[in-house]
């Protein structure tokens, strides 16, 4: 079957992608009984998307928790069909030419350890992913070690798969996405929940050597800042189901660049205090974290409209006589940028 | 080429489900006893029972009770094959995978075929060394009947498993399925012995058609005198495969329009 479009410089195509979720909300106050079904809510995962990715590009999709990065990515592989808009991999169209996308990406999921087979070694698990992913039979042992050194696991090929680390059962799930050398990736949040060090050796192998040596295509997605500011191509920042801004992470960087930023660190300020901050002349927006619960202790990402601005700032602090554990004043950062784009807090 | 591609798809699936059921070592003892012990209960009853509403079995009362507890167990299994290849997480990386819903159905549930006959041969063993029961079977048509069986009964299995992959959690088709065939199918007791009203229920079930079947098969008897009901269970085979593979098709269709597919 040909590609629906002409094979161009883009691998992964979505123009006005739409796709809505309907939920039934059983609330407390709700007057709806186990049988009565409660009420209906229709959330927009995507809102009218669209973008575009090069080949051989390291994307970033970056956005919090609810944004629609994970329905973006189980779009394009095929897993959920669009209610509207149309999608386009590596040149074959999610909704028709289903088989040829699925033989031209290799996928990884946040949860992906859990697609695997516990009882099972790591090769036994990879020989069943490569026979069901159509390799060859002929050459499928030598792929499925090839994999396996890539990703550092070929000393622990033949380890049961649940005594694995947490770190080694997602290379695993690098390479079972290799398995077929597909020309793209589309990794949804590859690093969740994962310790430092892990997170760098995939990060590092992802950009070094799956982008740059090979290059491939990836999708990578995430909520982690740090990560698509060090090792992305272009970086699309993603709210309420649509693309909120699209660009490198420096341009991005850019776009926040007027102005100033204060990171404070805070004892014991009280929610109606932080919203008159809000409220306070010459700060365009504030993020909060709980810093340390137990001290009381509060973050405070403030974006001043300019540096003339601080002193009323502090001015406030002493007026409300709030206690200042920690105070930083900084350039505007990617994380200010994602911020200002989305209205997350600093940890979303 | 497509189709070797596919039965090594099938083969590799197989292997997986065998090598994880060879590492529950206790689970496969357990199978064994219950099923040693479930053919020996059955048999010592049916070999001491005296039941004159029953003589026109056919065969010894043992050699009745032992078929219909070997298959019924046997049928039961089928059920819930495909149910069981339903793991949420490895199901979508399995769909994410250039592999059809037939190979996927197909493949995982071949072992569980499989072991489920190897249990069948205990059950008939222990009537056959145990009790002396004499078994001269006609090959091809229990193969006929077996296949008509199965594909009925992995056609009902996929609604299930359909209505299951919608619900998350309970499947009402296979328990009502599972009492059918308990009180209609012919399994343990004739119909005979119920009240009129409901053998005519009988004759709906697709349970009662094979165990009408299979039977005269594992004694010897020629296929011609199955005929009728053979046509019957044949055509029911014909209808609910397909309408189960639509059903399954159809839910699994509605769960990724939902985005709820892992969901469980």
């Amino acid at each position: 079957m040909k590609p629906l479009t002409t094979p161009n410089e883009y691998a992964v195509e979505a123009r006005n992608l739409t796709k809505t979720y309907t939920s039934k909300i059983r609330s407390p106050g709700s007057k709806t009984g186990i049988f009565r079904g409660g009420e209906t809510r229709t959330v927009a995962a995507l809102d009218h998307l669209d973008v575009k990715i090069k080949r051989g590009e390291l994307f970033g999709l970056l956005g919090p928790n609810g944004a629609g990065k994970t329905t973006l990515v189980k779009i394009l592989c095929t897993l959920l069909p669009p209610d509207g808009g149309t999608a386009v991999v590596n040149g074959f169209d999610v909704a028709r030419q289903q088989m040829r996308v699925k033989e031209s990406i290799g996928t990884l999921f946040s949860v992906g350890e859990r697609g695997f087979f516990w009882r099972l070694s790591g090769y036994s698990n990879l020989e069943f992913f490569a026979a069901i992913n159509n390799v060859p039979r002929s050459g499928r042992q030598q792929r499925i070690m090839e994999v396996l050194e890539l990703v550092g696991l070929k000393d622990k090929a033949f380890e049961v798969f649940q005594k694995y680390s947490g770190g080694m059962k997602r290379k695993l799930a690098l390479a079972r996405a290799l398995l077929g050398d597909p020309p793209i990736l589309l990794l949804d949040e590859p690093t969740t929940g994962l310790d430092v060090t892990s997170s760098r050796a995939i990060r590092d192998f992802i950009k070094n050597d799956l982008s740059r040596k090979r290059g491939k295509t990836v999708l990578y997605t995430t909520h982690y800042i740090e990560e698509v500011s060090q090792m992305c191509d272009r970086v699309g920042i993603m709210n309420h189901g649509k693309i909120v801004a699209l660009d490198t992470p420096e341009a991005l960087k850019g776009m926040a660049k007027k102005g100033e930023v204060a990171d404070i660190v805070v004892k014991n300020m009280s929610e109606t205090q932080v919203n008159s901050l809000r409220t306070v002349g010459g700060v365009s927006s504030l993020a909060t974290e709980v810093q340390n619960a137990t001290l009381g202790q509060t973050r405070l990402r403030i974006r001043l409209e300019n540096v003339d601005a601080l002193p009323t700032v502090l001015d406030f602090f002493f007026r409300e006589k709030i206690k200042l554990v920690n105070f930083r004043q900084e350039e505007p950062t990617l994380e200010d940028a994602f911020i200002e784009l989305t209205g997350a807090g600093v940890s979303e | 080429m497509k189709l070797m591609q596919e039965l090594d798809k099938v083969y590799y699936f197989m292997k997986r489900d065998i090598i994880s059921f060879s590492t529950y070592k206790t689970n496969i003892l357990l199978s064994v006893v219950s099923a040693l012990f479930g053919a020996l209960s059955y048999a010592f009853w049916g070999a001491n029972a005296s039941m004159p509403s029953v003589q026109n079995l056919g065969m010894p009362v043992v050699t009745y009770l032992l078929i219909g507890l070997a298959f019924n167990t046997y049928l039961s299994q089928s059920l819930t094959l495909v149910q069981r290849t339903i793991n949420p997480w490895s199901l979508e990386e399995v769909l994410v995978s250039p592999t059809g819903l037939v190979t996927f159905i197909v493949g995982s549930s071949l072992w569980g075929f499989i072991w489920s006959t190897l249990v069948i041969v205990i059950y008939l063993a222990v009537g056959v060394l145990a009790f002396g029961v004499i078994l001269s079977v006609n090959i091809i048509g229990t193969i006929i009947v077996v296949g008509l069986g199965i594909g009925t009964f992995i056609g009902f299995s996929m609604i299930g498993a359909g209505v299951l992959i919608l619900t998350k959690q309970g499947d009402p088709v296979t328990t009502i399925i599972t009492l059918a065939t308990n009180l209609f199918g012919n399994v343990l007791f004739p119909i005979s012995v119920m009240p009129f009203p409901l053998q005519i229920v009988s004759f709906f079930v697709p349970q009662y058609y094979f165990f009408t079947c299979i039977r005269p098969m594992l004694v010897g008897q020629a296929i011609g005198s199955i005929l009728p009901d053979l046509a019957i269970l044949g055509v029911m085979c014909a209808i609910i495969l397909p309408v189960g593979y639509l059903a399954y098709a159809w839910c699994l269709k509605t769960a990724r329009k939902n985005g709820t597919l892992s969901w469980f």
